[in-house]
C-alpha cells in the first residue's frame, strides 16, 4: 500500500515536473506582415536601426539581437544597408541615441540614411533569475519595420522567450542540482544562445513572407503613427495650395496664382500635365485626397514609444510642409457678421501665447510686392489687412485678429461672397 | 603528505577536486574563440576596406554529406557583414573565381595574394578551412562539433591580418545538467543539417567578437550622393488618368545612376542624366496602376551602392480609377 502510495508520487512529481519544464521553456510570438514585404526585392534596401533598450544593463543583449537580427535578415529577398554606414550617418545627423528613434518620421530616415524600409526593435526585458534550485532567463523584444516611402508597417513582432534550468528538469545528480541553475543564468552562452534562437524564429515570416498565412498578415495596411502625421501635414499643405489655387482661378487672378505657387527656389521647367484640371473638379479632388488620408487610420498593432516624452531633435529639416495649420472655412447660410472683438489692439501685443487667435488668410506670395497689391486693394475697402512672413519667407496676406474661431469664420465667408476672394481661417502667429 | 592529512581530510580533498572538476567543466561550456591579431590594425590606412570571403574548404567527410564548408561559409559571411568591412557578396565572388579558372574549392588555396586582388578587386580576403566535422547522437550523449581554421589575408601586402583555429562544439551527456536538455539536445542533434548550422552559428558568433571591427574608422568617410532639389509637374490634389506622363527632374551630384520611385508602388524608373548633375525622366500612367496618396521620389546611386533619395512633397499621385473613387 505505501509503496503503491510512493510511485503515485512519483508519477505525480515526473508529470508536475514535465508541465513545469514544458511550460517554462516557451516562446511566445507574435508576428504580422504587409502584402507590400514581398514586394522587397534585392534593388530595395533596409536599415537595421540601432537596438532600444529599457536598461543600460540589456546594451549586450541589444548587441546580440542587432547582430543576430542582421545575420537572419541576410537570407531574405531585399538588401541590408551595412551596419557602420547606418551608425555613421545617424552620428553624422547627430541621432545617437536609440530610444528618439521610433520618434521620428520614417521618411526622413529615408533621406538620412538612402533607404527604403527601415527596422526598429526594442529589448523589452532581459530577466535573469536564481532561486539556489531554479534559476531562468525570460527575454523580450518587439520589432517594427516600416517602408519609408510609405510609412506602411511591414512587419510587426513581438516575442518572449523563456528558459529555465532547474528541479523542474530533473537534475542528473545533487551537484548538477545546485550548480545548474548557478550555470545557467551566469554562463554568457546561454544568453548568446537564447537570443540565437530568438532571432531564428522571429525572422522566419520576414524571410519568407509567402509563407504567412492569413493570421499573420494585416488585414490593411497600416501606416505607422509619425508617418500618417507627416502625410497629413503635407497633404493640408496641398489642400491649402489647391484651394488657393482654386480662389485665384475663380477671381480670375491667374498671374497672382503663379507666384503663390512659386515656393520653391531651383525651379526647372517642366511639361504640363495633358489632363487639364477642371475648375469644377478641383473640389471634388480636394473631397477624395482627404477620404484617402481618413482611410490611412494607424492602428493599435504599432509598435509604442518606451519613453513617450522624448522626442528627436534632428538637425536638419527635411520637412518642407510644416506649421501651416489651417482650418477650414465651413459653408454657412447665415448673413455673415463682422465680430471685433480686439479692436484696437496691436497686432504683436495679441500674440501672447496665452491666449489662441484666429485670423483669414487671404492670400500668401513669394513676391512682396505682391502681398502688398492685395493689401492696398483690401485695405481701401476697409478691412484690416497686415502682412506676415513665415520662416520659408512666403508673405502671408491675413486679414484681423479673433478670439473667437467662429467669428473668423464668419468674416471669412464674407469675404469670400463680397470679395470674391478665396480664404481660409488659421491660428494667428504674430505679425 | 599521508603525515599531514588524515584518511577523512584526504577523502574530503579527493571529493573537493572532482567537484572542481566538474565545476569547471560545467562552468567552461564551450572554449572561446582563440583569434590572434598578427598586425595592429589601429592605423585607418591600415584597415582592409573591401573583403571576399573565399569558398571554404572542406578536409574530409561530413555527417550525412551535408555540404559543412559551403554552409558555414553563408553563415559565417551573414554575421561577418555586421561588422565594418564592404563585404562582397558570396555569389559574386564565386562567379569571378569561376570566370578565372577555379574548378575546385581547394585551387583557392593556392592562389597567390596578387592573382587573388586582380580576380576579385578585394582590399582582403578571408579563407577557411573546415578541417573536421562530427554530429554523434547515442546513449546519453550528443556532440556536433565544427573545426575549422579560419584567416584573413591583406591582398595588398600578402600578410595574414588575424587567424584562428577553433573547434566549437555542442554537446550534451553526463555533463548536461539536466534530463530534459539531454533529451531535448538529443533531439537537436538527430536533425543534422539543423544542428551543424547552429554549431556554425555558435561558432560565428563567438569569432565575431574577436575580430576587429573597422567600423569606426568608416564612419566619418561616409557620404551619400547629394540631391540638391526635385521637381515634378504634379499639381496639388491633381488626380492621374492611365496615359497622364509624370515627369521628373532631379539635381544632384553628376555621374550617378539616378532613378525615381512613386511611394512604394513603383521604384527604379529610370532617370536620364541629360546635363551633369541634372537628371530627367518620365512615367506613363498604365490602366493596371493602382496607386493612391504616392510621394514621388528620387534616387541617386552611386558605385559602392550607397543611395541618396528625396522625396517631391508638393504633389502626391494618385490615380483615378473606378476601383478608388
Amino acid at each position: 500500500m505505501k509503496n503503491n502510495q510512493y510511485i503515485k508520487f512519483l508519477q505525480r512529481l515526473v508529470a508536475a515536473c514535465m508541465v513545469l519544464s514544458l511550460s517554462a521553456c516557451a516562446t511566445d510570438l507574435q508576428t504580422r506582415v504587409a502584402g507590400h514585404l514581398t514586394a522587397l526585392s534585392k534593388n530595395q534596401t533596409v536599415a537595421i536601426l540601432p537596438v532600444e533598450t529599457s536598461d543600460p544593463g540589456q546594451n549586450e543583449m541589444a548587441k546580440m539581437f542587432r547582430q543576430g537580427l542582421y545575420a537572419n535578415l541576410k537570407q531574405s529577398e531585399f538588401h541590408l544597408l551595412e551596419r557602420y554606414v547606418i551608425d555613421g550617418l545617424l552620428k553624422q545627423n547627430k541621432l545617437t541615441n536609440p530610444s528618439t528613434l521610433l520618434t521620428i518620421n520614417p521618411m526622413q530616415f529615408g533621406e538620412i540614411l538612402g533607404v527604403d524600409a527601415i527596422v526598429f526593435s526594442r529589448i523589452n526585458k532581459v530577466e535573469r533569475s536564481y532561486f539556489v534550485l531554479h534559476s531562468s532567463i525570460e527575454l523580450s523584444v518587439s520589432v517594427q519595420m516600416v517602408d519609408t516611402r510609405s510609412g506602411e508597417i511591414l512587419w510587426r513582432a513581438e516575442q518572449t522567450e523563456q528558459d529555465f534550468s532547474g528541479i523542474g528538469k530533473i537534475p542528473t545528480g545533487i551537484t548538477t542540482a545546485l550548480l545548474a541553475p548557478i550555470q545557467f543564468v551566469t554562463n554568457k552562452f546561454n544568453l548568446s544562445r537564447m537570443t540565437s534562437n530568438m532571432v531564428d524564429k522571429l525572422t522566419v515570416l520576414v524571410k519568407h513572407p509567402n509563407e504567412a498565412d492569413s493570421e499573420n498578415q494585416f488585414e490593411k495596411p497600416v501606416i505607422a503613427k509619425n508617418a500618417t502625421n507627416e502625410l497629413k501635414k503635407i497633404e493640408e499643405l496641398q489642400q491649402l495650395k489647391a484651394e488657393w489655387q482654386q480662389a485665384m482661378i475663380l477671381d480670375g487672378k491667374a498671374g497672382l496664382s503663379d507666384s503663390s505657387e512659386n515656393l520653391e527656389s531651383n525651379k526647372e521647367s517642366l511639361v504640363e500635365i495633358t489632363t487639364k484640371t477642371e475648375n469644377n473638379s478641383v473640389k471634388k479632388n480636394i473631397m477624395q485626397a482627404r477620404s484617402l488620408v481618413q482611410k490611412r487610420k494607424p492602428v493599435e498593432s504599432e509598435m509604442p514609444l518606451l519613453f513617450p516624452k522624448k522626442e528627436a531633435k534632428i538637425p536638419i529639416n527635411l520637412s518642407q510642409a510644416k506649421t501651416i495649420e489651417p482650418i477650414a472655412v465651413i459653408e454657412s447660410k447665415e448673413t455673415p457678421l463682422i465680430a471685433r472683438s480686439h479692436v484696437g489692439t496691436s497686432p504683436k501685443q495679441l500674440a501672447s501665447p496665452k491666449t489662441q487667435l484666429y485670423t483669414i488668410q487671404v492670400g500668401a506670395y513669394k513676391t512682396k510686392a505682391h502681398a502688398r497689391k492685395l493689401e492696398r486693394s483690401l485695405k481701401s475697402k476697409g478691412y484690416d489687412v497686415f502682412i506676415t512672413r513665415n520662416g520659408k519667407n512666403i508673405y502671408r496676406v491675413q486679414v484681423d485678429r479673433f478670439a473667437s474661431k467662429e467669428d473668423a469664420i464668419k468674416l471669412a465667408h464674407r469675404i469670400q461672397i463680397k470679395e470674391k476672394l478665396k480664404n481660409f481661417v488659421t491660428r494667428f502667429s504674430g505679425v | 603528505m599521508k603525515s599531514w592529512l588524515t584518511d577523512k581530510q584526504n577523502s574530503l580533498l579527493k571529493k573537493l577536486t572532482i567537484f572542481i572538476v566538474l565545476f569547471g567543466m560545467v562552468f567552461g561550456g564551450c572554449g572561446t574563440v582563440d583569434l590572434k591579431v598578427r598586425k595592429n590594425l589601429d592605423h585607418p590606412n591600415i584597415h582592409p576596406n573591401t573583403v571576399a570571403i573565399l569558398p571554404f574548404t572542406l578536409a574530409g567527410p561530413t555527417p550525412e554529406g551535408v555540404p559543412v564548408n559551403r554552409l558555414f561559409r553563408e553563415c559565417f559571411f551573414n554575421y561577418f557583414s555586421y561588422l565594418g568591412y564592404v563585404d562582397v557578396p558570396l555569389e559574386t565572388i564565386d562567379h569571378k573565381l569561376h570566370a578565372a579558372g577555379m574548378k575546385k574549392y581547394k585551387e583557392v588555396l593556392g592562389f597567390s595574394s596578387q592573382k587573388l586582388r586582380d580576380i576579385l578587386a578585394v582590399d582582403a580576403v578571408i579563407k577557411g578551412q573546415v578541417l573536421e566535422t562530427n554530429n554523434f547522437t547515442g546513449g546519453i550523449h550528443a556532440e556536433t562539433s565544427i573545426k575549422a581554421k579560419i584567416e584573413m589575408i591583406d591582398l595588398r601586402t600578402g600578410e595574414t591580418l588575424w587567424e584562428t583555429e577553433h573547434k566549437e562544439s555542442i554537446y550534451s551527456g553526463i555533463l548536461s545538467p539536466t534530463v530534459v536538455e539531454i533529451i531535448q539536445d538529443q533531439m537537436d542533434n538527430v536533425k543534422v543539417h539543423q544542428a551543424l548550422y547552429k554549431t556554425a552559428e555558435m561558432f560565428s558568433i563567438g569569432i565575431m567578437m574577436k575580430i576587429p571591427d573597422p567600423a569606426e574608422v568608416w564612419q566619418k568617410e561616409i557620404r551619400l550622393p547629394e540631391i540638391k532639389s526635385i521637381e515634378t509637374n504634379l499639381k496639388p490634389n491633381q488626380k492621374l488618368k492611365p496615359k497622364d506622363r509624370i515627369y521628373v527632374n532631379l539635381k544632384g551630384d553628376a555621374g550617378l545612376k539616378g532613378s525615381f520611385g512613386i511611394g512604394s508602388w513603383k521604384s527604379n524608373i529610370p532617370l536620364r542624366e541629360i546635363t551633369p548633375g541634372m537628371y530627367s525622366g518620365s512615367y506613363i500612367v498604365q490602366e493596371s496602376d493602382e496607386i493612391s496618396s504616392a510621394l514621388i521620389v528620387g534616387t541617386l546611386k552611386n558605385a559602392q551602392g550607397l543611395t541618396g533619395k528625396k522625396f517631391y512633397k508638393h504633389g502626391m499621385a494618385f490615380i483615378e480609377k473606378s476601383s478608388l473613387n
